[in-house]
């Protein structure tokens, strides 16, 4: 550690954040390394630390023997002013060096409000910010993270995005850029053999024409490059890496636990969901090699608590035989297990008793709509039924409180739609005084809801965000429709939506929008401490752009979408068609059910998809 | 009332682990470890660790002492080499022993305050010696517990003996011993009201550093 960062750590709030050397962090001999890798996440560590993905991929880097991948997070303000008063640059936590120096910077990219997060890092670290402005003497910048399904409001900043899944594609890259450094490739040429790689977009080979309208006339390759550039996934996750030992952080994160994927993909296919279809196939584990893991973890870790995590856990076939094999291990030695995103439908007593054996977490319910007609709509295939038979078994089973999350401004929502989320929420509180175990306790019911962001590929990528006051208006409708005092209300900010909405759907032209907002100050957007709406609106009349036409406009049909450079699999006949089911709402059978072609067997062998 | 002590080291990038944050480590460390201890009794048990004297964020020390309860079947020999393998950077058990004399005993610490200035250090060594020897010298402290926010303490008593030295490294240094608690001084507050008092000839930084814990008559505490 240098005497600068010493000294100006007892000034800045939980320095730990900023001194690496936890348990598990790799340091290696850098006279044995010849690659180095900052591997950032534009946000704090603690978040960027409960991201499994970042785990993932750490460990997929450093066995490398000859690459040394370090962590860089997003320095909290009163850090980022004691850096930049003493010329300090941004450093990789594993070995304090200047990031700047290094041949690769790859941030990872999951929320679209930590973009001006991705420029301050650079220009922390003494990186130009645009990627016109870098050469080969500059480290390459690379982005990947679902975010990267829309890459363009990126693109002038990021030399290479990789979609999809890393675990190969990053070794790949890195085998790459070693070549092009041992050889001294000029950086086109560099970009030339990145962009023909499966899974690299290299957005300085794509040309963008607009039409009068300000929609995009053509995506125009070059070089050769082809389009769209189809995600990577892993076909196998039984043989591929899981960091079973990790770095177990000295300060306390947002997830401070084990967390062990039980699978990827999901076999749902709600309409409004990004991450439902993006990713497609479903591949799961094992359960025997997940209790060896999860095993593993814990002793490695030391840590007292484990989470299931996947789209929808309780999903996964094997389950039952999954956390009965884990709690073999975990309940004598008082290990607490917990299986977030369990659906209402199938919740059963059995699981619940096996968790509470251990220690009672909350209990979240997602019905995400009010009324089965739009809950139909989202195919979001929940029956007001099935949430009871949850409820029911949650309650006699010694739960008190149950929050609901849903949102609004769903397409095709209606006022009665709204209403019937304060219907429902009573619905719960009363079958809560019928079931509870002990009557004595109150049952208390919290309604969270948010305001519906379209994403691309998804059903709702042509639709058109409601607008903030649309969105207050449902609001206080629903308010004051739901004033019981044991039901609590929570909604969420709408100018946080919005500036999602209009990032999230963008093209590259947002690029010169995001520059300017944070050469006025933007800075960790996702944190209510510096989010400032009407800084992004002065952006974007300084830039001459509408961010209405982005968030609050409905595409037309045949409109070519910037994201399409990118492709998840998944047809836009296949969203097209679930588009107009939704219109009709009839839903789509869940992918055991039924196949319904969307277009992601082709990532499977023969053609058969795993749901 | 577990009876174990670990006498351990907080050095380097560990230096700025906070108290709480410590404890969690230890605690899972003696989970990697596979060393058993004793837990709280009750519906949610919890690992029985108290580190005595909590160290101030960012000062290093070699005279750490956390009291747990080993559970049969590990050797207090092996518990040093074995938890070594399961703490991070900079942490580091010197020693596991039984623990007979109470906390309430460890009455002084010696620190080594490594002293970064780039004024006249002569003139900072006769401004600080001529406030050291004043028989009664109050300052106001910050607490938490007084309804002020505030008290007064004396600043003599609380200085059992201190000298002008160097560092190992060679560096100039302030060795101090100072009353560790009832109330105790953190060198840190001294430093503020030495600064505060002599404004030109102050440090431009100081490193802290504890070296040993003792008892009542200066002896080392164990």
């Amino acid at each position: 550690m240098t005497k600068e960062l010493e000294r100006i750590l007892p000034l800045v709030q939980k320095p730990a954040r900023y001194t690496g050397g936890e348990y598990r962090a790799v340091v290696k001999d850098k006279s044995q390394v010849s690659f180095r890798v900052a591997f950032c996440f534009p946000d704090t560590y603690e978040i960027g630390m409960s991201n499994l993905g970042m785990r993932i991929l750490y460990g997929v880097m450093n066995r490398i023997p000859e690459v040394w991948c370090e962590r860089v997070f997003a320095p909290w303000g009163d850090m980022e002013e004691q850096l930049r008063q003493n010329a300090i640059p941004l450093y990789g936590l594993e070995s304090g060096d200047p990031i700047g120096g290094f041949d690769l910077i790859a941030f990872s990219v999951g929320y679209e409000l930590s973009y001006t997060n991705i420029l301050n890092m650079l220009d922390l670290a003494g990186v130009p910010v645009r990627r016109s402005d870098r050469n080969e003497t500059h480290p390459l910048v690379l982005a990947g993270g679902t975010c990267c399904y829309d890459p363009e409001p990126l693109s002038d900043f990021i030399d290479v995005f990789s979609l999809g899944e890393g675990e190969e594609v990053t070794v790949e890259t890195i085998r790459l850029l070693q070549r092009a450094k041992a050889e001294h490739w000029p950086r086109a040429r560099l970009l030339e053999a990145l962009a023909q790689v499966p899974g690299l977009y290299v957005p300085s080979l794509v040309d963008v024409t607009y039409n009068d309208d300000g929609t995009i006339r053509a995506l125009a390759p070059k070089h050769g490059v082809k389009l769209p550039v189809l995600k990577r996934i892993v076909s196998d996750l039984n043989t591929s890496y899981f960091p079973t030992q990790t770095i177990v952080p000295s300060t306390e994160i947002v997830h401070d636990r084990v967390m062990l994927e039980v699978f990827r993909g999901c076999i749902r296919g709600c309409r409004f969901c990004q991450a439902g279809y993006a990713y497609r196939p479903v591949r799961a584990k094992d359960p025997k090699l997940l209790v060896e893991q999860g095993i593993a973890a814990c002793k490695d870790s030391g840590y007292q608590e484990m989470t299931l995590s996947s789209l929808s856990t309780s999903d996964y076939r094997p389950l039952v035989e999954l956390c009965d094999g884990l709690l073999d291990y975990c309940a004598p030695r008082n290990i607490g297990l917990s299986l977030p995103s369990l659906r209402a439908d199938n919740f059963s007593m059995g699981l619940m008793r096996r968790l509470q054996a251990v220690r009672k977490s909350g209990l979240t319910f997602a019905p995400e709509a009010g009324t089965q007609r739009l809950r139909d709509a989202i195919n979001k295939n929940v029956t007001e039924e099935d949430l009871k038979q949850s409820c029911r078994a949650a309650f006699s089973g010694g739960w008190s409180s149950v929050k609901l999350y849903f949102m609004l401004g769903l397409p095709t929502e209606t006022d009665q739609d709204v209403l019937g989320i304060a219907d429902l929420a009573r619905k719960v509180l009363a079958w809560g005084r019928e079931y509870g175990a002990d009557q004595r306790r109150g049952i208390h019911v919290t309604v969270s809801t948010a305001c519906f962001v379209p994403k691309p590929h998804t059903a709702f990528q042509w639709e058109s965000q409601v607008d903030m006051a649309e969105y207050m208006r449902r609001v206080t409708l629903l308010r004051e429709n739901m004033r019981d005092r044991n039901i609590t209300y929570n909604w969420h900010d709408p100018d946080t939506s919005f500036l999602e909405a209009v990032l999230s759907r963008g093209d590259r032209r947002l690029g010169a929008v995001l520059y300017e907002a944070w050469r006025n100050g933007a800075k960790f957007d996702a944190w209510s401490e510096y989010f400032d709406l009407q800084r992004w609106l002065d952006a974007f009349a300084a830039c001459g752009l509408d961010p209405h036409f982005y968030a609050n406009r409905e595409r037309g049909e045949e409109e070519v979408f910037p994201w399409e450079v990118t492709s998840v699999g998944v047809s836009r006949r296949f969203f097209a068609q679930e588009r107009r089911l939704a219109y009709q709402a009839v839903i789509t059978p869940d992918c055991r059910k039924r196949c319904s072609g969307c277009g992601a067997n082709q990532f499977c062998e023969g053609g058969k998809c795993d749901a | 009332m577990p009876k174990d002590r670990l006498l351990f080291a907080k050095e380097g990038r560990a230096r700025f682990i906070s108290h709480l944050d410590l404890m969690r480590t230890f605690q899972r460390a003696f989970v990697r470890a596979d060393i058993p201890i004793k837990h709280t009794e009750g519906f949610n048990p919890h690992p029985f660790i108290s580190i005595a004297l909590p160290l101030s964020l960012g000062f290093s020390s070699r005279c750490e002492i956390l009291e747990f309860g080993l559970l049969p079947g590990v050797d207090r020999a092996q518990v040093p080499a074995r938890l070594n393998a399961a703490l991070p950077e900079g942490l580091r058990v010197l020693e596991c022993y039984a623990g007979e004399r109470g906390i309430k005993d460890l009455l002084w610490l010696d620190y080594e305050l490594e002293l970064d200035c780039s004024r006249d250090l002569a003139e900072l060594k006769d401004a600080w010696n001529q406030a050291l020897s004043r028989k009664s010298w109050p300052v106001e402290k910050p607490s938490k517990k007084a309804k002020s926010g505030a008290v007064i303490i004396d600043i003599p008593t609380l200085v059992k003996e201190y000298t002008f030295t160097e560092t190992a490294a060679g560096k100039p240094a302030l060795r101090i011993v100072l009353a560790a608690q009832n109330p105790g001084l953190n060198p840190s507050v001294l430093v503020k009201a030495l600064t505060d008092e002599f404004p030109r000839c102050s440090p431009d930084h100081v490193s802290y550093r504890r070296l040993e814990v003792l008892d009542r008559d200066g002896k080392t505490f164990r």
